[in-house]
């Protein structure tokens, strides 16, 4: 890939684009699916970093880089930087909330979403789903049954989200899998049962495939799998790997 | 016979350098708390696991783990005596043969925890005290779910090898 590819890329990522390029990058990403991959990799990494350190320096970078000369751009970046730490460090309870806002709008109806600090006696588990074997959803929907019927028998507050990921995915597609009434009449019956499909692999199947991914109608849509269950295990979440 | 007695004298060798290591030197490891999950019948992923579960130990030394292996589903058969195949349900393979009973022992003996889920044990027809090698009443936890989640929150690490 060459560099100019490279850094259009990562403006994609960032959403930087303008439409008319955004438009051209799209129709590039369409006719190569190794660079739709890589969108999709450095969109994760991207996300992933974003939860981790929650300033990221980009904004400043560029003011320097317009700096002429260089003690000047050298002293401005000093001081930037210095501002930059200050506010980082002041603001970070701010982009915290931010992170979580964002996450709340990629699911409009709100259903089985937590918040950062739910009450500590509710258990909270998700199941990441990468297997497109029948046999071992079908295993995980018996497990999250049981579970589910136990705590509320016991009256025990409790919240289990399914993320289906890469092959995961069959299992929340209309047209493949094998449990869309059981999953229909469990998610009827537990509220507190979410069901989650990573749109990355969605958008991978397009692209790579050309296939357009239908889901069931209990299935939520999360962008990135990954980070989601990374995410959910910053919040306290407990994760169990099907 | 000549590769095994290999193999039992570089973990002899092993053992004995780590144990001089532990008591002489720190490690530089803090304690931890981990935890194994179990829940597939492929003897070699099996196998692995346990490989996996020594190698921790050797890195990080018994006295600083408190290391669960929690099993359920099909993950059970890691434990199951190859007798009890048929009149269980459910299991395509019991995996503890005297190979593995060896592993476990040599696990068990450094303090590590094999947990077994009850769902698993009355769904599947198990009579824990005769089908299960090495079996004790603590050994049961009231479901293998439930125990991964309730250690997560209790500061374990989760792993699933």
């Amino acid at each position: 890939m060459s560099s100019s590819n490279e850094l259009d890329l990562n403006a994609y990522v960032d959403g930087e684009l303008s439409a008319d390029q955004q438009a051209e990058f799209l129709e590039a990403m369409r006719s190569d699916p190794e660079l739709a991959r890589q969108v999709c990799e450095l969109g994760q990494l991207k996300a992933q970093l974003r939860l981790a350190y929650a300033a990221p320096p980009q904004p400043r970078r560029r003011v320097v880089a317009r700096v002429g000369s260089s003690w000047r751009a050298v002293a401005a970046g000093g001081l930037l930087m210095s501002v930059g730490v200050v506010a980082g460090w002041l603001m970070s309870g701010e982009n915290q909330r931010d992170a979580d806002n964002r996450f709340v709008v990629l699911d409009p109806q709100g259903r089985g979403q937590a918040p950062a600090t739910a009450a500590s006696e509710e258990t909270r588990i998700v199941f990441h789903l990468t297997s497109a074997d029948p046999m071992v959803a079908g295993e995980l929907l018996d497990e999250v049954e049981t579970m589910l019927s136990a705590y509320q028998a016991d009256h025990r507050p409790l919240r289990v989200e399914v993320v289906s990921h890469s092959e995961g995915l069959d299992l929340l597609r209309k047209s493949l899998t094998v449990h869309e009434g059981r999953i229909h009449e469990l998610a009827g019956r537990f509220s507190n049962l979410t069901f989650v499909a990573c749109k990355n692999t969605i958008d991978r199947l397009r692209v790579e495939h050309g296939i357009e991914v239908k889901l069931i109608p209990d299935a939520e849509v999360i962008d990135s799998g990954v980070s989601h269950v990374v995410r959910r295990q910053k919040e306290g979440w407990s994760y169990i790997r099907v | 016979m000549k590769k095994t007695m290999q193999w039992a004298l570089l973990g002899l060798v092993g053992l004995l350098a780590f144990t001089g290591c532990a008591t002489t030197t720190n490690n530089g490891y803090s304690k931890q708390k981990v935890v194994y999950h179990v829940n597939y019948d492929d003897p070699k992923q099996q196998t692995g696991a346990l490989r996996n579960i020594q190698n921790h130990i050797n890195a990080v030394g018994k006295d600083n783990l408190d290391l669960r292996v929690v099993m359920h589903g099909n993950g059970l058969s890691l434990v199951l005596l190859p007798e009890a195949l048929g009149h269980t349900k459910g299991f395509k393979t019991a995996n503890a043969d005297p190979q593995r009973q060896a592993a476990i022992d040599n696990l068990k003996v450094q303090g590590v925890k094999f947990e077994i889920c009850a769902n698993t044990v009355k769904g599947r027809n198990v009579n824990p005290s005769e089908d299960l090698y090495d079996f004790s009443e603590s050994d049961i936890v009231p479901s293998g779910v439930a125990e991964l989640a309730e250690l997560q929150t209790k500061g374990f690490t989760y792993i699933k090898p």
